[in-house]
């Protein structure tokens, strides 16, 4: 947990290797949409500051297991979860557990770009502000801070203060992801991040992640299987509710070991 | 943590599941300030609303007898009922109906099939929603003026065609509103079958739109039943029993009107018991519409 | 004919244009479209006949008065001397303190509908909800009459004056006696009766917000009250907006609720208990005792006219609100 990310580099530099620092474990989790159960005893853990891709066919339940690690099913009544996510020493599944501390250190950053109704500055400081008490000077360099991270400073520097929603889309996301980091999460999840992007935003978005990762646990859906190959240092192949397969990235795929795995990933279905 | 806090995120330390700050109380007052409060103001309009419906039963039931029902209005102490009243009020909502609601059928399929962009519809429609929300006692002055006024004497008439003009753009809003939901592949399927255009909608389009037309025709209904203001420039009311349309007439709004203000406790009894009969009319075309319309969607 | 064996159908039809059915086709669509073009003239004649009506009807009032008639307090049969003055003070204060005490009503019940109702009972308590604003208006009245005048007279007045009775400036709004009937009363069956209005609209504005604009603000860790404030209610504001306006037009255009419980007092009186008068309640009382062609119902129709002038500029500006979409996220 105190480790600083720079000792993280050896990680770094060997993306097949799968650390055994765990960030989050996911024990035995069932998710029911009412009568329907969309996710069927899970067990899967997310290493520590790697990216753990999460793919298979729609409806597999790979955005279900998402919005569970930051609760945000909790918000629609009839849905619910049961099994265990430990977090930081607890479950989170637990009634006690005080959600919006959670979220603020599980972020998540949605499909399409979510900009607030308000100013780029703003869309920043809402988030932090919710946490933290900050100087104007302090907020002002903490917002260039994650504007830079997400390569967004020198074509926003400007105009921090014009509506968000005048970005591009690729902009709006990476404000997103900005938003998100702003207020120092552990974890951060991503829901399909580029499937609305353009070719030059997505990629712009995926050499992000590499760079996020020093500091942040990432867990990303993908449609997009090279995506996939080309960020995760693990991936869970998910299938009709079920997690077929768990792998670094390198033996995925070049050689699954589960016969459903290859054929999804040959493109037989899916 | 120290007193100023980490600006970059990487020597930030953990947070914790701490929520001890004074910041993060403060957030967990005002939310549940705001939650409470929220909750406050639903049970205050539950608590009203069950106010107005238990002073309706607890005084307008014990009134609800017989000679209320079928007797007609008598000088107070004199067993007087609300029967002309009951009777005006169906028979003024009634021609109000059969005038209103072809006029904003037609009114609203003009809107959705005929008016397309052209600038005259887009007048219409603007012009409709003023009256549709437009007080409703300019629409007695405005019936004084042109029927009453010219023909020199109240009549159940004049109050049915201000109860129409009311009712009317209610069934232009729905029906328009209905028509834009017929999906455009029954319109080209009817005509591909060589039907004219006014067939297509009258026999195709309303008729799969006729749940939600209905619906608006209730609607306009429940509202124009329990309308007062207009009728006390235009049907006047009556104390005697009268069916004559080119008469004045009585009418259940007029009826409490004129009974709750008086000082007569049976008076003012017939009021409640008349509220009561109104109120239950008007609610339970209410909830019919409701849940016909849930179990049609 | 050669392929009927094929089709089984005698192939009779060709395209021969207008004769026949296919005449009286065309003859019957254009018939069509002329009726229900005249039905939309129609609604254009009644509005435009309302206006012109109650405007030729004022024009002997402000013939008599001027612009005068505009200001004037004096509302006297006898003397046969009449101004808007004191009707439309009314009504412009009714309606203020009416929308004042609506809006954040109306706003609670749509945060506790969109953000909190358990699933259970929220479908009953919009039905509910629906319903009060489906009560007549003279039942409010009759209610207000009997059950709110009696318990501001005996309980709230009192208590007012008393309380807030002897400070400076404002404690002129709680004088007076406590006759139960009066602005403030007025002003709360019309709060009554508005609050379900404006609650549907932002309840349905709440609701129609994209989710995860909503699961965004959750997902750093926002209150449900900081999300509610700082981003469904930026993203709603301009429909929100129109709602409340959309509630202050029934507000001012009201006849029987008030005409029960406003007291009916042609008198501008800066307490708030004191009987009052609004342009609605003024006619629906007065006007049956204006014979055709007398001044009184000429400065009757006069105010009718400013009523209409009125409501319509604040109809027409909640419907440019609410037609507008609200500012989106692409």
């Amino acid at each position: 947990m105190n480790q600083l990310p720079s000792s993280m580099s050896v990680l770094h530099d060997a993306p097949s290797t799968v650390s055994t620092d765990i960030a989050l474990s996911v024990r035995a989790l069932d998710f029911w949409y009412g009568e329907h159960r969309a996710l069927k005893a899970i067990d899967l853990d997310f290493p520590r500051r790697q990216v753990t891709g999460m793919i298979g066919p729609s409806g597999c339940g790979k955005s279900t297991l998402l919005r569970v690690l930051n609760r945000m099913y909790d918000l629609y009544p009839g849905q619910r979860a049961t099994g265990e996510v430990v977090f930081d020493g607890r479950n989170i599944l637990s009634p006690g557990v005080d959600l919006n501390v959670l979220r603020s250190r599980v972020g998540m950053v949605f499909q399409k770009p979510t900009p607030f109704p308000m100013s780029i500055y703003e869309n920043i400081a809402f988030g932090v502000r919710l946490h933290e008490r900050l100087s104007r000077a302090d907020m002002d360099a903490r917002i260039e801070d994650v504007l830079k991270r997400v390569a967004l400073w020198t074509e926003v520097k400007d105009r921090l203060r014009a509506p968000a929603a005048a970005l591009s889309g690729g902009q709006q996301q990476r404000l997103c992801i900005a938003r998100t980091i702003a207020t120092r999460p552990e974890v951060v999840l991503l829901d399909e991040p580029t499937s609305a992007l353009d070719p030059v935003s997505t990629a712009r978005i995926e050499e992000l992640l590499d760079e996020l990762k020093q500091d942040f646990t990432i867990a990303i859906v993908t449609h997009n299987l090279q995506q996939a190959a080309r960020c995760a240092d693990q991936v869970a192949f998910f299938y009709l509710g079920e997690l077929v397969e768990v792998d670094s990235a390198g033996q995925m795929f070049t050689a699954p070991r589960q016969r459903r795995t290859q054929d999804y990933i040959t493109g037989r279905f899916g | 943590m120290t007193s100023t806090p980490p600006i970059a995120l990487s020597d930030a330390p953990p947070r914790g599941w701490q929520t001890t700050g004074l910041l993060a109380a403060r957030r967990r007052l005002r939310d549940r300030l705001a939650t409470g409060l929220s909750w406050a103001a639903t049970a205050l309009v539950l608590v009203i609303l069950a106010s107005i419906l238990l002073s309706l039963l607890l005084k307008g039931l014990p009134g609800l007898t017989p000679g209320a029902l079928f007797r007609s209005s008598a000088p107070p102490g004199a067993h007087g009922g609300l029967a002309n009243a009951i009777v005006g009020s169906l028979e003024q909502t009634g021609l109000a109906l059969l005038i209103g609601t072809p006029l904003g059928l037609l009114g609203g399929i003009f809107l959705a099939e005929y008016g397309q962009e052209s600038r005259f519809s887009t007048l219409v429609r603007f012009v409709s929603d003023m009256l549709l929300s437009a007080p409703s006692i300019l629409i007695g002055l405005f019936v004084y003026l042109v029927i009453v006024a010219p023909q020199g004497h109240f009549s159940g008439f004049a109050g049915a065609i201000a109860l129409a003009i009311l009712a009317m753009p209610i069934i232009v809003r729905t029906t328009e509103d209905m028509l834009r939901l017929v999906p455009v592949s029954m319109r080209e399927a009817g005509m591909a079958l060589g039907a004219p255009r006014w067939r297509v909608i009258v026999f195709l389009c309303l008729r799969a739109a006729r749940g939600g037309v209905l619906t608006g025709i209730l609607l306009a209904l429940a509202r124009v039943a329990g309308e007062t203001a207009p009728l006390l420039f235009t049907s006047l009311g009556n104390m005697t029993w009268s069916l004559n349309l080119n008469a004045p007439m009585a009418s259940l709004p007029v009826a409490i009107y004129q009974y709750a203000g008086s000082a007569y406790d049976d008076w003012v009894q017939l009021a409640w018991t008349a509220a009561l009969l109104i109120t239950a009319g008007v609610l339970l075309i209410n909830i019919l519409v409701r849940f016909g319309f849930r179990r049609g969607t | 004919m050669g392929n009927s064996a094929l089709t089984g159908f005698p192939q009779t039809r060709e395209f021969r244009p207008m004769t026949g059915a296919a005449k009286t086709s065309a003859l019957s669509d254009t018939l069509f479209s002329t009726i229900v073009r005249l039905s939309g003239l129609l609604i254009l004649l009644i509005v435009g006949g309302l206006i012109a009506v109650l405007c030729r009807g004022g024009v002997a009032a402000f013939h008599a008065f001027g612009a005068h008639f505009l200001v004037s307090r004096i509302w006297n049969p006898v003397t046969d001397v009449y101004g808007a003055a004191a009707p439309v003070f009314g009504t412009l204060v009714t309606t203020f303190l009416a929308v004042v005490m609506a809006v954040p009503l109306a706003f609670g019940v749509a945060f506790w509908l969109a953000e909190m109702a358990p699933a259970a009972i929220a479908g009953s308590v919009a039905t509910a909800v629906q319903l009060l604003a489906a009560v007549p208006s003279i039942i409010y009245g009759m209610w207000g009459f009997f059950v709110i005048v009696p318990l501001m007279a005996s309980h709230v007045e009192p208590f007012a004056t008393h309380t807030f009775g002897h400070l400076p400036l404002i404690g002129t709004l709680f004088s007076g006696a406590p006759y139960g009937t009066g602005l403030l009363t007025g002003a709360i069956i019309l709060a009554i009766m508005i609050t379900p209005f404006m609650c549907a609209v932002m309840r349905d504005v709440f609701v129609s917000m994209p989710a995860v604009l909503r699961e965004s603000a959750y997902g750093l860790g926002a209150t449900r009250w900081e999300v509610m404030r700082q981003v469904t209610l930026p993203w709603s504001r301009q429909a929100v907006i129109g709602g409340v306006v959309l509630g202050m037009g029934r507000a001012m255009g009201e006849t029987m609720a008030v005409t029960f419980v406003i007291g009916n007092s042609n008198r501008i009186n800066w307490s708030l208990f004191a009987p009052g008068n609004t342009i609605a309640s003024l006619i629906a009382l007065e006007f049956p005792e204006s014979p055709a062609g007398s001044l009184k119902l000429a400065a009757l129709l006069a105010l009718g006219f400013i009523l209409m002038t009125i409501s319509f500029l604040t109809l027409a500006g909640s419907r440019m609100l609410l037609r507008r979409k609200p500012a989106t996220s692409h």
